[in-house]
């Protein structure tokens, strides 16, 4: 009796039977958006593993990572590969993010799977946060009260929503348990399904945008198994990449969080907000903080609906093409310029 | 390319990055301490693995002794086994990464450092804290003479002009009596001497030669053989060898570096070389304000001969070649007769030696009229008996035995009554016992009421 079946497994479920083979060509898609997932498969599974050891107690937080980094068999490059493979997942997403912007993946009938990935990209942003916050050191902690009075500005509903975030009137134990669940449960059960709706879409969008076929010309395809080969090869070399990068660079801790000691160490924010952290420095939080990022955002939103010419679609850097990418390019390149300049503070 | 040559590839990559990860599980930087541990001479083999210990006062764990392994415990009153390591040191019980374990260590390798003691020594229901002020020995200490310095500011300005009376009004830091009726002669607080300010013209002088790394609690020695000690409590409790080197097992303390102290431990039994670090070292120039080494000593790699009687080496380092005094006075140990509350103060702020030194030799002699003063011990748990106890002589002292008690009620626990008119001293380093002459019923012609301890050096001195 044969348990496994290869026709019947759930992996041969999960990719179409066959693919064309323009649209998985290696120099048009850079394979950004499968590295993705595959990025937040391995936060997921270390971040399984990190929950055997981690304590969302401000008293016993610190401890706990402190006792995975240094005691916990291999709980230092298990730790690297969470933390990098995150730092990996918002990398490759918005460079996806760009790809699909400078070659028009985001055109008819594609502009709700546009929405959708810029819903995960948030998504990965706060997952990063909160897990950030969850070091409960120095700098996490100072992070998290600049991040947490953010809401505070909010005309009308700040302090409300500030409460509902915290559970409390300040940060506390019930502010760490909160982003630990949101961390670990609730922004991974939001994560996973939206990435399985993206993938989802994507297939009944007609799977990954491709250059029309000229007049004449074959269609051809690749296999599935043929796909699997190119996945698991490319998985094989991030994955070597990635505990490379985890033995060798050890994610930092800093001292454990004390509000008594006061600000003993600069506060820097996770290098994703450097930008907002160098705007809070010469705009009022409001702004900086709230109205800045919402901005961006909405103008991201607004991409498939800024061009809605005609075929050409597929091809990198199409001149007909040049309001969204001048508008990314724009925004790219503020956001850079915002966090190297912070940094060089 | 091939597949084959694809898989071959990806295979050789995900094979290096597992060596790399088992390479660096296996060669975490804490291994270096227990192999080394293990390397020296006389000493039994431990596991290379991490230690954990849990004590039994804070249930909390503490991974120190993974690189710490073989150190000594600190004294019998501070068991690592029941008080652990972070009550007293801070730093992060569970880092076995040397910079995070040690980042918030209070005081660096000192936690009795004056600047961090009231945290660490002097917390509640440690050495502070008690309604009774002689238990609160680092609120003692912070006002006592040998921490604030006040007499020798008080002096050396004065004879400079730069005050103009030497009753004392700086200290090294501030210090205030909250008392409310502080004894006769003891002053309510001392203002800290400036470091910035210029009050006078021989001030920064003064402040860099003396003050800073001068001779008192707060600062450290200069780093040289025979001098090397520590600060704070640590200063006299914690006893450094002349040459400051480290002869314990702890593979992490270099044997080979002097600075530090003969082994991790504390006491109270303090022999004269651990004072003889600051005292008996030389002789300030006031005219030059600096400080005069004495060069008659033997080279720290030459030391003494093991077949001389420690009195003999005792004799020729006190270093006051003026000085007339007793047998005793070299015979025995400092702390025989400056008693605690001498040493570390009795909780009110004095501005000159004169106020603090009060134990005579009729203290424990008596005159030719009077026995020494006795109290009784009513308590198997009052002071005197516990400092026996801390001193690891329990067994000398027990309720219902006198003791001699001094001018200002504090009790001598080492010197007891055995018979009317006959009292014993115990040593408190070497624990030998012996009796302690009297002056009644001797041929001596002192009057007693008068006559203070200066007068017995014209019939007791000792010559060189």
């Amino acid at each position: 009796m044969r348990v496994w079946r290869r026709e019947k497994s759930l992996i041969y479920a999960l990719h179409p039977q066959r693919i064309p083979e323009s649209g998985a060509r290696i120099t048009y898609t850079l394979g950004l958006g499968g590295a993705t997932v595959f990025a937040v498969l391995v936060t997921v599974a270390t971040g399984l593993a990190l929950t055997l050891y981690y304590v969302p107690t401000p008293g016993e937080a610190h401890a706990s990572v402190v006792l995975i980094n240094d005691v916990a068999s291999f709980g230092a490059t298990i730790r690297g590969l969470h933390y990098w493979s995150a730092q990996l997942l918002v990398i490759t997403a918005s460079l996806h993010l760009a790809r699909i912007v400078f070659t028009g993946g985001y055109r008819p009938p594609r502009e709700l799977n546009w929405l959708i990935g810029l819903g995960l990209l948030v998504t990965a942003l706060v997952w990063d946060f909160t897990g950030y916050v969850l070091r409960w050191d120095d700098g996490a902690y100072w992070a998290l009260l600049v991040g947490t009075n953010l809401v505070r500005d909010i005309p009308v509903w700040g302090e409300t929503l500030y409460r509902m975030l915290v559970g409390d009137v300040q940060i506390g134990a019930n502010a760490l348990l909160r982003f630990y669940a949101w961390h670990a449960f609730g922004l991974t059960l939001v994560g996973i399904l939206g990435i399985v709706y993206h993938l989802w879409r994507l297939r009944k969008d007609g799977g990954v945008s491709r250059p029309h076929l000229h007049n004449g010309e074959r269609r051809s395809f690749i296999s599935r198994d043929e796909l699997f080969f190119r996945e698991f090869i490319a998985a094989a070399f991030i994955g070597s990449a990635l505990i490379l990068i985890s033995v060798f660079v050890p994610v930092p801790v800093g001292d454990a969080a004390s509000i008594d000691a006061g600000v003993t160490t600069e506060v820097r924010a996770p290098w994703i907000f450097l930008w907002v952290q160098h705007l809070l420095r010469t705009s009022p939080p409001l702004w900086a903080g709230i109205v800045a990022p919402l901005v961006v955002l909405v103008a991201l939103a607004a991409i498939p609906f800024l061009d809605r010419r005609g075929p050409g679609r597929a091809t990198w850097f199409a001149r007909e093409r040049w309001k969204p990418q001048l508008l990314l390019a724009v925004v790219a390149c503020a956001l850079i310029t915002l966090s190297i300049r912070e940094v060089l503070l | 390319m091939t597949k084959s040559l694809w898989i071959l590839m990806a295979g050789s990559a995900v094979l290096l990055a597992t060596a790399a990860m088992v390479w660096s599980q296996e060669n975490q930087p804490w291994r270096t301490w227990p192999t080394r541990y293990n390397a020296q001479p006389n000493v039994t083999p431990v596991p290379v693995k991490i230690r954990t210990l849990v004590p039994t006062q804070t249930g909390k764990p503490e991974l120190c002794i993974t690189c710490h392994v073989g150190i000594e415990d600190i004294s019998p009153s501070h068991r690592a086994e029941a008080i652990g390591c972070v009550v007293c040191h801070g730093g992060d019980p569970l880092a076995l990464d040397a910079d995070r374990a040690h980042s918030s260590t209070r005081g660096k390798r000192n936690p009795s450092d004056l600047s961090v003691a009231a945290v660490s020594c002097g917390t509640q229901n440690c050495h502070g804290g008690y309604a009774d002020e002689e238990q609160n020995h680092v609120d003692r200490v912070l006002k006592s003479l040998q921490a604030t310095y006040a007499g020798a500011i008080a002096m050396v300005r004065y004879a400079f002009g730069a005050q103009n009376s030497p009753l004392a009004q700086f200290g090294v830091h501030a210090v205030e009596d909250t008392a409310k009726q502080p004894p006769a002669g003891a002053l309510a607080a001392l203002e800290e001497l400036p470091s910035t300010a210029i009050l006078h013209i021989i001030d920064p002088e003064f402040q860099q030669n003396c003050i800073t790394g001068g001779c008192h609690l707060w600062s450290l020695s200069t780093p040289q053989p025979y001098y090397y000690r520590s600060s704070g409590c640590a200063a006299c409790h914690y006893l450094y060898n002349d040459d400051g080197l480290y002869q314990g097992n702890d593979p992490t303390i270099p044997r080979d570096q002097p600075g530090h102290g003969a082994q991790h431990r504390l006491t109270t039994a303090i022999p004269f070389t651990q004072c003889n670090h600051c005292h008996n070292r030389g002789n300030y120039s006031l005219k030059q304000m600096t400080f005069m080494p004495r060069d008659d000593l033997p080279p720290v790699a030459a030391p003494p001969s093991p077949h001389e009687p420690p009195e003999v080496r005792r004799l020729s380092e006190y270093y006051q070649p003026i000085a007339e005094f007793a047998k005793c006075e070299y015979e025995l140990e400092c702390v025989d007769c400056h008693t605690a509350r001498e040493v570390m103060g009795d909780g009110h702020i004095y501005g000159s030696k004169k106020d603090v030194q009060y134990v005579q030799c009729r203290t424990c002699h008596g005159t030719p009229t009077t026995s020494p003063r006795v109290a009784t011990i009513q308590d198997a748990n009052e002071l005197a008996v516990r400092q026996a106890r801390i001193n690891g002589h329990a067994d000398f002292l027990a309720t219902g035995d006198s003791v001699v008690e001094t001018d200002r009620d504090e009790l001598l626990w080492s010197v007891k009554q055995i018979a009317p008119n006959r009292f014993v001293q115990i040593q408190k380093v070497t624990g030998q016992v012996y009796e302690v002459p009297q002056v009644m019923g001797s041929k001596c012609a002192q009057d007693g009421e008068t006559q203070t301890s200066d007068y017995c050096h014209q019939c007791h001195f000792v010559t060189r």
